[in-house]
């Protein structure tokens, strides 16, 4: 694929299928082969694979939502097939006797919706290993639960359903064109979030969850919702399955084995595409059928799945369909080179005669106050009684030693951290409780030492990505409206990377990084502007450029707060200069008294250097 | 009273076999951010070749613990260089999915070769107790408890005393620091996997004259062994006996005044109220989450 084609997955950055004209036609020709089918033929045998494989891909579908966008990865995801299976059995049997099962499947996706929504936001508070062990620990309570409520659910004896009605010669097609249907509503719905801003955050968590936080996505509901998406399909397929096997089991229906063929499916289908999951269910599937009946039990099916899940995790960890599109564009030679020797553009808005720039003047108001913070990992007190002031209007410096809590300062005040103790006020209100979202829409926007920008998003996505606010109905907005890309394009040229926009954030040298981070925040419209060693680590004309940019900003109305350990920088472009040792703010000064003061040379030099001094030697 | 001193007797004992299980899973974590789900059946294969050395050629099962600890040592070794040793630097989750994969694999492959029936290590002793006063202790699971105990003691005597043992600890504390050292921390990741899986051949020998087991059951194991480390906090060996013995004791407990058939909730129950509540568990220091690399 090449970036210069067309369609919502050039604009959202997946190496996507469905944008390919060939590969549209494979699709449709697909499709149109699934509908005809049962018409044509009347193989029973063949009818049931493709009905086991649509649930397949229903499960797919849901689990790449949370797993393949959000990259949280749950090996819970067969419980919802339970939830929505038993959910259907039990009105069919118990509330409403001798209604059609199918009246209840769209109770089964709202119960299983339900059920994401309540276990979701408590399990999307861990990350990683967590994540994942509670999500297999969810799915054996649930199985534990329904074995042993057997008043309800039946027990180990399992729930048996009414038998279809319908003419015999119908086969299984209200089961088949059913699942089918849910399949096309569970794909559309996935293109669907793909291309809005919930799918943008989504996967702006998948690549870096902090990160999102704190350009202003609000990761709990955008977790919350994706387990939720992930879940509603799943369930209203378990509602289908257990009226097709008309017979259900807590074992069966609560079984990990399930939630592994759905990960390996997708896995080997391309994680995080829209129809990997749906190729893998049908290259799966068959093959299941097949080691059904050419071995005897159940052993060789394990066997065979876990063999080939542990072939997929170590030799093909994207899956076939990224893998092909990326064979496919190395031998079409497509796809652009990285503009490594591409020029960096001085910034338009910057005048270049300012030869002896004025100092910024503050408005007297202070924006920011941190007052006696602490904060100690283990032994180490990182931060110890911090207190400073960031006056509006100001370009302040942020000094001190290595170590003596300036990153994490940076970390507390907006939010990645907590304090143990002390209090942040911006713009004269507390924000300790906030999370850093929040913090991100009332105008904080920072940047990291080490650039973290969305790897696998362009440079474009990127600078669109953070969000002012939060409302339910941007959610559905367009990943990247108009206005905004062209807002975004404006701050790329402010920032001289508009030839990049269209690279791979990590195509980009680490200079460029920090300027799109720059961008990026930019994009928040933050009052206050907090820059963690803007100049560290890259060539001295693009400090220069960087300087530029913020007295710039600052002519604009934006407070800084810098790190910085290059000093000619700070005395040349901060004031006032805040020098921090030892966790706290131990002076405030114009750069003239900086470079003065006693204890700066101490804390940065140690008494020594300073007595010798004094003494005379040097 | 004589009632519940009874059961904590009892899950203190089994606590013990426990903790012996537990403390591989945590070895393994603690030095290589691995959760081995494999664990779990590796216990279960323990069990099988203790079994089948039992009946077939007569060896006593706890004493087959000098048979299979250093055959899963080995196994564990060649499992490392197979598998795991290629997925390092991948996200978290790709190794829980690849020891998940080998756990189904084996559970496979043990039930074409033993079928998927319960089985049970019975020597003769295994229905007899000592008693003293109102309180009984039955010997199995004195006797295993006590070999849990000297294996657990040595592996700690190994990690503190020796150069193996500290080179593991400071690849567990910090991978560059410790190659910068010195240390070729693939092989110790290689050694740490292998002797991580060899607590599997000493408590699957246990496990097979405690409970009846079958390929399936290696489920309920690698989830109470989560459990137990959770609970005492990822990667923390002394954690690993606290929560071993907590988990051993709330277990029997359950059976005693609940029911048998929720104790299988047990560790679940553990693990969500545990990871969500107090997610560095029991022994877990509160480590700083921003290190930048």
């Amino acid at each position: 694929m090449t970036t210069a084609e067309a369609g919502p997955a050039r604009r959202t950055g997946v190496p996507g299928f469905v944008t390919a004209h060939g590969w549209r036609v494979v699709v449709g020709l697909a499709l149109v082969f699934l509908m005809l089918y049962p018409v044509v033929s009347d193989d029973l045998y063949y009818q049931n694979m493709i009905i086991l494989s649509l649930l397949l891909a229903i499960m797919g579908s849901g689990w790449n939502i949370i797993s393949g966008f959000t990259g949280y990865v749950s090996l819970g995801q067969s419980a919802f097939l339970g939830i929505g299976a038993y959910t259907t059995a039990l009105f069919a049997v118990k509330v409403f006797e001798g209604a059609s099962p199918f009246w209840f499947i769209p109770i089964s996706a709202v119960v299983a919706g339900i059920f994401a929504a309540v276990v979701g936001s408590v399990l999307t508070r861990t990350r990683g290993h967590a994540f994942v062990i509670l999500t297999i620990a969810f799915l054996f309570v649930m199985q534990i639960v329904t074995l042993n409520w057997s008043d309800l659910t039946n027990g180990n004896h399992g729930l048996s359903l009414p038998l279809p009605l319908w003419n015999i010669d119908y086969q299984n097609w209200p089961f088949y064109y059913s699942l089918l249907g849910l399949m096309l509503l569970s794909v559309a719905m996935s293109w669907w979030i793909r291309r809005t801003k919930l799918g943008m955050g989504l996967i702006a968590i998948r690549e870096d969850e902090s990160k999102a936080a704190s350009v202003g996505v609000n990761t709990s509901v955008y977790k919350v919702l994706s387990f939720v998406a992930s879940a509603i399909f799943i369930g209203a397929a378990g509602g289908l399955y257990a009226y097709y096997l008309t017979f259900i089991d807590p074992r069966g229906m609560f079984d990990i084995v399930v939630s592994v063929q759905v990960v390996l499916a997708v896995l080997l289908g391309g994680r995080g595409t829209i129809l990997g999951p749906v190729l893998g269910a049908f290259i799966l599937e068959p093959l299941n059928e097949i080691t059904n009946n050419e071995f005897s039990g159940g052993n060789e099916r394990l066997i065979f799945f876990g063999g080939l899940l542990a072939l997929v995790v170590l030799f093909l960890p994207r899956g076939v369909i990224p893998s092909v599109a990326e064979l496919w564009a190395r031998w079409r030679g497509a796809g652009k080179a990285a503009l490594v020797g591409a020029r960096i553009e001085r910034p338009v808005a910057v005048r270049e005669a300012d030869a002896e720039p004025e100092p910024a003047h503050g408005t007297g108001r202070s924006l920011l106050e941190v007052r006696d913070v602490s904060r100690r990992f283990g032994g180490l007190r990182a931060l110890d009684g911090c207190a400073l002031e960031v006056e509006e209007g100001t370009i302040t410096a942020l000094i001190g030693p290595n170590g003596s809590g300036k990153t994490t300062l940076f970390n507390i005040i907006d939010g990645t951290m907590s304090a143990d103790s002390g209090e942040i006020r911006f713009d004269g209100a507390p924000i300790d409780g906030l999370p850093p979202w929040e913090r991100a829409h009332r105008g904080i926007g920072r940047t990291f030492q080490i650039t973290r920008l969305f790897r696998e998003m362009t440079v474009l996505e990127n600078v669109v990505a953070p969000l002012r606010s939060f409302s339910w109905r941007q959610l559905a907005a367009d990943a990247v409206s108009g206005a905004e890309a062209q807002r975004a394009q404006e701050l790329l040229d402010f920032v001289g990377m508009r030839a990049f926009a269209e690279q791979r954030a990590a195509a980009l040298s680490f200079g460029q990084q920090k300027l799109v981070e720059l961008a990026q925040i930019l994009m928040l419209d933050p009052r206050l502007i907090m820059l963690d060693e803007p100049a560290g680590g890259i060539n001295p004309t693009l400090v220069d450029h960087i300087v530029e940019m913020i007295r710039e900003l600052n002519r604009q109305g934006k407070t800084f707060l810098i790190v910085e350990h290059n000093m000619p920088m700070v005395l040349g472009l901060c004031d006032p200069v805040l020098v921090l040792a030892r966790g706290s703010c131990i002076c405030r000064g114009t750069p003239a008294e900086i470079q003065r003061d006693e204890r700066v040379l101490d804390a940065y030099l140690g008494e020594h250097y300073v007595a010798d001094q004094q003494a005379g030697v040097s | 009273m004589t009632q519940f001193v009874q059961a904590l007797i009892l899950g203190l004992m089994i606590g013990g076999v426990y903790a012996l299980l537990a403390s591989g899973l945590t070895l393994i974590f603690g030095v290589m951010d691995v959760i081995n789900v494999a664990q779990g059946a590796l216990i279960i294969l323990s069990a099988f070749i203790t079994w089948a050395l039992w009946k077939e050629v007569g060896i006593d099962p706890l004493l087959g613990a000098l048979i299979t600890t250093p055959a899963m040592f080995v196994i564990g070794w060649v499992i490392y260089r197979l598998t795991i040793q290629w997925i390092s630097g991948r996200p978290a989750s790709t190794s829980v999915l690849l020891t998940f994969a080998l756990a189904l694999v084996l559970e496979g492959i043990m039930g074409l070769v033993w079928s998927t029936t319960y089985h049970s290590s019975t020597p003769g002793y295994v229905d007899e107790s000592f008693r003293a006063g109102s309180f009984y202790f039955p010997k199995a699971q004195l006797f295993g408890c006590a070999i849990a105990v000297g294996v657990l003691a040595a592996l700690y005597m190994m990690l503190t005393r020796t150069w193996l043992g500290r080179a593991i600890r400071a690849v567990s504390e910090n991978v560059s620091s410790a190659r910068l050292v010195g240390v070729n921390a693939r092989k110790v990741a290689a050694l740490t996997f292998a002797l991580g899986v060899a607590t599997t051949g000493a408590g699957g020998s246990i496990a097979s004259v405690l409970y009846p087991f079958l390929p399936g059951s290696h489920y309920q194991w690698i989830s109470r062994l989560l459990g137990i480390i959770v609970l005492g906090g990822m990667g923390s060996l002394p954690g690993a006996l606290v929560g071993a013995l907590t988990l051993g004791v709330a277990e029997t407990m359950t059976v005693t005044y609940i029911s048998p058939r929720w104790a299988t909730m047990v560790p679940y129950a553990v693990i969500m109220v545990v990871l969500l509540a107090r997610p560095q568990g029991i022994m877990g220091a509160k480590l700083r989450e921003d290190v930048v690399v």
